[in-house]
């Protein structure tokens, strides 16, 4: 609420009406839409489009996918932010901006240049293919990768700022109690920066379940194989299929919403375990 | 002893952070490390506790040497200026992390913690987090933390920094509670002189790195060796005097302090007198001045009241015999204002006004050993006067070391050779710009009583390694006096040089060892000087100059004890020097009359 005093922007009623107008128009409309879509289908349509043995195989393939790459975006988003915050050396800057070129390229030129290397004549793909028997391109870990890279500049972005909330002093108070790195890590530097952890991973793994202009180039879209949830959404519109679309995506939206809520519970969980501490 | 700190030097991109440090703690002693910021004094608390690493030194703990040993491993108490407690864990947590990283039993954690927790007067706040403690209460979280595993030092880095005025005398008298309740080995780290003087058992001073003086606080306080410490433990007013055989004379003409003349055959020396404001008396007339020290005559520029005492702040007259301020408070060169405090009793006595003309006395001055006074700019015209007045090393050096720079327009010096009239008799320091070769700026100079000669090339900036050489025994007091006195105020490294001819014999070799060893003991024992030592071989001038060639950020100091010396052996030296070069000239003495022991 407002508590009467003068702020900068214009009064709490107007920003207020603003902020539902916009969320409503650009957010919750068109999501109605859709459920309302979704709803006035008849069942065994719904069902037929929602429970195909393909689309169940997508499901696999999208959420599985997005949650592997939300876990290695937690770790080595965590490791490069990390490295930025606690460390100078030349190149810093640089690297940093590097961080943020997912945020900007469009997807599908992620895609193009992520198949450009690991396709099995690609750079990197063709010493992979022939050392390792390991193929990039075209199966899931290729997915996985593009999902990893789009999402990787959301785990860094947020988990930056907090590992800048970590002093040095804490590692250093930490170390003369008589703790170990790892110690330190575990009970001094984990502990501090969950929060922003689980805002990371949940970012990560929201973008990599939306994404679609990057995965269609590197999956080879085999059904039950390497096809995401998203592109069976376009084959669906492709085919004028308007309500198998829709269908799909509710599915989906349901999905994501009850992820996210369990993460944002977990979170709520972990304040409320401190506050209940406190009193 | 608790702790041994032996020659701790830690470099920061090449410039001392830490410079040489020597000190011993004993037993249940609470030290106090002072100094301005930048000072190196929690750079040092740091090494102390294992988090930064050494270039150069040893520590030891309770006779244990801990050089080596990570800081988890030391046994060390560390109390951070902002709490850094564990934001995510109570107070009770928190205080247990050192037993718990030990693997102790949760029943013995919990008894330490409460016995902790009664110590720091917190008890009952065990579930609480620190983001719900006043930073007060944070502070004595940190306090028991430190504690809990037992350590044999406890170090504590300006733990008062963050609080206000109350609370910070709460918690001194918490803090110095439990040391001694303890018995444990402390270390505070402050810049905070009056928090200094109210916890130490005995303060150490640092300033650039070096760790100037230490001791007790009333000694500082009232018997310091260096200007530094005199200026930086409270106010003091420093003034240059003559000194003769029994105390300070102030002024050209006024009659010496006691009264009595000056002793013959003694040659005054220009020296530096500390005069703490309360030992400044203030009276109508000489005749009403109850002690019998009398200064000059002034005129109150400003009378502040700040509850029990009165500060005013006075101009001296410019008469011709008045004494002169050696340093200029504030502003520069111009408003040099004597600084005194009076007590009730002396304001209900003499009450005093702005504009009011007033007697000045001084009832107790403690004279400075350091030979450094005043720095005289020497040059032929007046515009080279004033543009070397204005050199930046100088300016940095004056400022730092709270010394006038006079100036001093000498015309013989573009033409020495030309006449012998008489000129006045130099004093204090004398520092002459490089015009060429030096030599004969250098020689006249001497001829008329130059005892220190800086020699200044243009572009020279603040050395970051001080070279010592003496070409005669006898000037090495003098020159590691004077060098003492520069090194104080400088972040700058000193190493000793002594050079042996090239085909010096193995027996010859170990007097160079003990010459080595003598000036090193002696810079530590009579100026509290830690210096390094090198032997080269060669001809002096020659393997001087290689060494200062080595690298950038050089002065050099060089004592001599004749004039021939110079011209013939360190002739190469003077020819055009690239970095700053100090020469300290003091006379072979013959023994018969010895100078009067100052």
């Amino acid at each position: 609420m407002s508590d009467g005093q003068p702020t900068v922007l214009p009064g709490f009623g107007l920003t207020l009406g603003f902020t539902t107008f916009f969320l409503s128009v650009v957010v919750l409309l068109p999501l109605a839409a859709l459920v309302l879509l979704a709803a006035s289908t008849p069942l065994h349509q719904f069902l037929d489009a929602v429970a195909s043995p393909r689309a169940l195989a997508s499901y696999r393939l999208s959420f599985g996918g997005a949650l592997l790459a939300a876990c290695i975006n937690l770790v080595f988003g965590f490791l490069i932010a990390w490295t930025l915050v606690r460390y100078e050396f030349p190149g810093r800057r640089l690297m940093d901006a590097v961080i943020d070129m997912p945020f900007a390229l469009p997807t599908a030129v992620s895609g193009i240049a992520l198949t450009a290397v690991f396709s099995t004549n690609g750079w990197l793909g063709r010493y992979l293919a022939e050392f390792t028997g390991i193929h990039v391109a075209y199966t899931r870990i290729g997915i996985i990768l593009a999902m990893t890279l789009i999402g990787m500049p959301f785990a860094v972005r947020t988990m930056q700022p907090a590992l800048l909330e970590v002093r040095r002093d804490l590692e250093d108070a930490a170390e003369t109690l008589g703790a170990g790195r790892w110690c330190v890590f575990r009970r001094v530097v984990v502990p501090a920066v969950l929060p922003a952890l689980l805002t990371g991973f949940t970012l990560a793994f929201a973008r990599a379940l939306g994404e679609y202009g990057s995965v269609i180039f590197i999956s080879g879209n085999l059904p039950l194989k390497t096809e995401i949830t998203p592109l069976l959404i376009v084959i669906h519109l492709e085919e004028f299929d308007y309500r198998g679309a829709a269908a799909l995506g509710s599915v989906m939206l349901a999905a994501s919403f009850v992820i996210l809520l369990a993460i944002n519970l977990l979170q709520a969980w972990g304040r409320g375990r401190r506050v209940r501490r406190e009193q | 002893m608790s702790i041994t700190l032996d020659q701790l030097t830690k470099r920061y991109q090449g410039a001392p952070v830490v410079n040489d440090v020597s000190l011993e703690i004993g037993d249940g002693e609470f030290f106090v490390l002072l100094g301005p910021s930048g000072s190196g004094k929690s750079t040092l608390l740091r090494a102390i506790a294992g988090l930064s690493g050494l270039d150069h030194g040893c520590i030891a703990l309770h006779g244990r040497d801990v050089t080596h040993v990570s800081a988890r491993q030391r046994g060390v108490g560390l109390v951070f200026q902002n709490y850094a407690l564990f934001g995510h864990m109570t107070v009770a947590e928190n205080i247990e992390f050192a037993l718990r990283v030990r693997r102790v039993g949760a029943a013995e954690r919990r008894r330490r913690r409460q016995e902790l927790l009664r110590l720091v007067a917190l008890e009952g706040l065990d579930e609480r987090l620190p983001a719900q403690l006043s930073g007060g209460q944070q502070q004595r979280v940190a306090v028991a933390r430190a504690l809990a595993h037992k350590p044999e030092v406890l170090l504590l880095d300006e733990p008062f920094g963050a609080l206000d005025a109350k609370i910070r005398e709460g918690l001194r008298r918490t803090i110095r509670e439990v040391q001694r309740e303890l018995g444990i080995t402390t270390i505070l780290v402050t810049h905070d002189q009056e928090e200094a003087f109210a916890m130490a058992d005995r303060i150490g001073v640092m300033n650039f790195g070096r760790l100037l003086e230490t001791g007790k606080p009333q000694d500082l306080y009232t018997r310091p060796a260096t200007r530094f410490v005199a200026t930086f433990l409270g106010a003091a007013n420093l003034i240059l005097a003559r000194q003769g055989a029994d105390g300070p004379r102030w002024g050209a003409g006024a009659a010496p302090a006691h009264g009595s003349s000056l002793g013959t055959g003694a040659r005054e020396r220009e020296v530096v007198a500390v005069v703490r404001p309360e030992e400044i008396e203030l009276a109508r007339s000489r005749e009403t001045l109850s002690c019998t020290n009398y200064l000059a005559r002034g005129v109150v520029e400003e009378v502040l009241f700040t509850g029990a005492l009165e500060r005013a702040r006075i101009r001296l007259d410019e008469a011709h015999d008045a004494p002169i301020l050696a340093h200029a408070n504030g502003d520069g060169a111009g408003a040099v204002l004597l600084e005194a405090t009076r007590a009730q009793f002396e304001q209900r006595a003499f009450a005093i006004s702005p504009g009011q003309s007033v007697t000045i006395g001084v009832r107790r001055a403690h004279v400075l050993a350091t030979p450094l006074s005043s720095f005289t700019v020497c040059a032929p015209n007046s515009s080279d006067a004033e543009s070397l007045a204005g050199h930046p090393l100088l300016v940095d050096l004056s400022s730092r070391m709270k010394v006038r720079i006079r100036r001093r327009v000498e015309p013989m010096l573009a033409a020495p050779a030309a006449s012998h009239e008489a000129v006045a008799p130099l004093s204090g320091t004398t520092v002459i710009a490089v015009r060429g070769d030096a030599t004969s700026d250098v020689t006249w100079l001497l001829e008329h009583g130059g005892e220190e000669i800086l020699i200044l090339p243009e572009h020279a900036s603040s050395p970051r390694r001080v070279l010592i050489h003496w070409t005669d025994e006898s000037a090495r007091s003098a020159t590691l006096a004077v060098s003492a006195s520069i090194l104080r105020h400088l972040a700058a490294e000193a190493i000793y040089v002594d050079v042996l001819p090239e085909h010096t014999p193995a027996a010859a070799r170990s007097f160079g060892i003990r010459a080595l060893l003598d000036a090193r003991s002696e810079a530590r024992a009579a100026h509290g000087l830690e210096i390094r030592t090198e032997m080269r071989f060669g001809v002096a001038a020659r393997a001087l100059q290689q060494r200062l060639d080595e690298a950038p950020g050089h002065m050099l100091i060089v004592g001599i004890a004749s004039a021939s010396q110079l011209t013939n052996e360190l002739a190469a030296l003077l020819a055009r020097p690239r970095w700053p070069l100090l020469l300290v000239h003091r006379e072979r003495e013959a023994p018969a009359h010895s100078r009067s022991a100052a």
